[in-house]
């Protein structure tokens, strides 16, 4: 079969592959028909993170049509058409019970990379290295999908391919900073990063009250997208200052709940970035947290951030000190999909969520190397590129 | 070498480091002596009843020892080499009984890429010996 693999630092191919097998009982195979890139991706193809292998097929956000299952499969049968979580999950260790499904203890096939590491290992993941299990990716003709039961989930009739889509990870990411970020009623909320997973999560936040939802990034024609799809308000902030921003917006107090979606390698205006960019490519730290320091210094005090973008290591000046000293409460999480994906294809279906905007650049596979030039360069007002098979 | 050669060589030079100052730090009575141990979503019950073959072939090799977790978080399976059998066999064992009792299989990885380059075939190694590996 055809599949779009990492073969190197920015150099992503489509090549024949083998077709996958059913491994374990509990295995179905799936014939994907929608896969899309997702900025966390980008950190693949940069070699920020360096567990790959010439040949793994990436991506890991994705939908499809069910054409296998093992005898272990109780939930779907072939002809089923379901959205696959990012994360694998089991559905039985105490994480899956506690709805904390990226954090699953039994389906890592490499824990020791990632123990040694973060002192733990979380789930495995499709298309995301192999010290997140080697699993392969969903840029492919047909994927295999372990755990079928507790991973994948049934789309709706009302709910179309493009729109259950982003509830496989961007939606379920975005809602998750917002639930656990703890939006109240009539709170103020901040997100950084206007791509995909930032629009969900300010969504998520209008739809759990927020009565004020202010989305923050450098590129206007995202945040035009926001405000015209969802209404949110904007700061660009190559443009604005954010804290004076944000303390104009919320008279004095700084934003209730900040959610930050923009990961490890953030772009800044100032001389921070700077400093990041020296620090990282010195090997003196391996992330760029440059939007959580902003998140937790403009956050009001007792307030609450959560980290949304993926990060890989240790980072340098973390703001410990407005932490402690605004007592201020701070998490971060991969997204646990299995708890909010059949929520969100009802929302679809009702019409309170809009998603399938995302989706800028569709194409075939074969054009899989142009989708992410596209997408890592923001060309042509992309935000996401969608590969249909 | 190129720059993704130098990052996987940064990489793996990282966790080697990291894991050779854990075993400096670690007396090796200290290491020797002390049970690994996993926590297992099942009540002593059925773990005991139910020891998966992983675990229950190294019987003669291995102290048992299975107990309630605190907080409602299941039972703790703890399991210490008393034979020629390593640290590794055993972690092994471990989490491949632990997965059998909570998920009811060992998930198994994806078969490998064809062509993983030299370095993709140092990190393939490395790979092979992760289930035994690691924290415990």
């Amino acid at each position: 079969m055809k599949a779009l693999c990492w073969e190197g630092i920015n150099d992503v191919r489509v090549q024949d592959v083998p077709d996958p097998q059913l491994l374990n009982d509990q295995d179905m195979i799936l014939k994907v028909r929608l896969s899309t890139v997702c900025g966390s991706d980008l950190h693949l193809l940069t070699g920020h993170i360096p567990f790959m292998q010439a040949g793994d097929v990436i991506g890991h956000e994705f939908m499809g049509e069910v054409v296998e299952v093992g005898p272990g499969v109780t939930r779907h049968r072939p002809g089923d058409r379901v959205v696959v979580c990012s994360f694998i999950a089991c559905g039985r260790c105490w994480y899956c019970r506690n709805e904390l499904y990226s954090l699953c203890d039994n389906t890592n096939t490499n824990p020791a990379i990632t123990q040694h590491l973060w002192g733990a290992d979380p789930g495995g993941i499709f298309g995301y290295s192999h010290a997140m299990g080697g699993f392969r990716g969903s840029h492919a003709e047909y994927v295999r999908v372990p755990f079928a039961d507790h991973t994948a989930i049934p789309i709706p009739e009302a709910v179309d391919d493009m729109s259950a889509l982003f509830t496989s990870d961007s939606a379920a990411t975005g809602w998750m900073g917002a639930d656990l970020g703890g939006v109240k009623q009539g709170d103020v909320v901040a997100v950084w990063g206007a791509g995909a997973v930032g629009q969900m999560a300010a969504r998520a936040a209008q739809l759990l009250g927020a009565e004020r939802v202010l989305l923050i990034d450098r590129f206007d024609y995202r945040l035009r997208q926001a405000e015209s799809v969802f209404g949110v308000e904007t700061i660009n902030y190559a443009e604005t200052s954010v804290g004076d921003a944000l303390l104009e917006a919320t008279g004095g107090r700084g934003p209730d709940v900040c959610i930050e979606a923009v990961g490890c390698e953030a772009h800044s205006t100032g001389p921070q970035y700077v400093y990041d960019q020296v620090k990282s490519k010195l090997k003196l730290e391996t992330d760029r947290p440059i939007a959580v320091r902003e998140a937790i210094y403009n956050c009001r005090k007792g307030g609450s951030v959560f980290v949304l973008g993926v990060f890989t290591g240790v980072v340098d000046k973390f703001p410990l000190g407005a932490l402690m000293n605004k007592g201020l409460t701070v998490r971060g999480a991969q997204q646990h999909g299995q708890r909010y994906i059949p929520m969100l294809l009802d929302r679809i279906a009702s019409g309170d969520l809009a998603t399938n905007h995302l989706a800028t650049h569709v194409m075939p596979l074969s054009e899989g190397a142009r989708g992410y030039e596209l997408f890592k360069k923001k060309e042509d007002e992309c935000v996401r590129s969608v590969f249909r098979l | 070498m190129n720059t993704a050669g130098k990052a996987f060589l940064a990489a793996g030079v990282v966790t080697v480091a990291a894991v050779a100052r854990r075993r400096r730090r670690t007396p090796a009575v200290q290491q020797a002596d002390r049970w690994l141990v996993v926590t297992v979503n099942r009540s002593p019950d059925d773990v005991q009843s139910s020891l998966p073959d992983d675990l229950a072939r190294w019987r003669d090799q291995i102290e048992i020892s299975i107990r309630p977790a605190t907080g409602d978080k299941g039972t703790e399976l703890r399991a210490k080499p008393a034979g020629e059998v390593s640290h590794d066999d055993v972690r092994l064992a471990l989490r491949k009984a632990k997965a059998v009792l909570e998920a009811g299989e060992v998930i198994q990885p994806d078969t490998a890429p064809t062509h993983p380059g030299p370095m993709g075939k140092v990190l393939q190694r490395v790979t092979s010996r992760a289930g035994g590996g690691g924290r415990l």
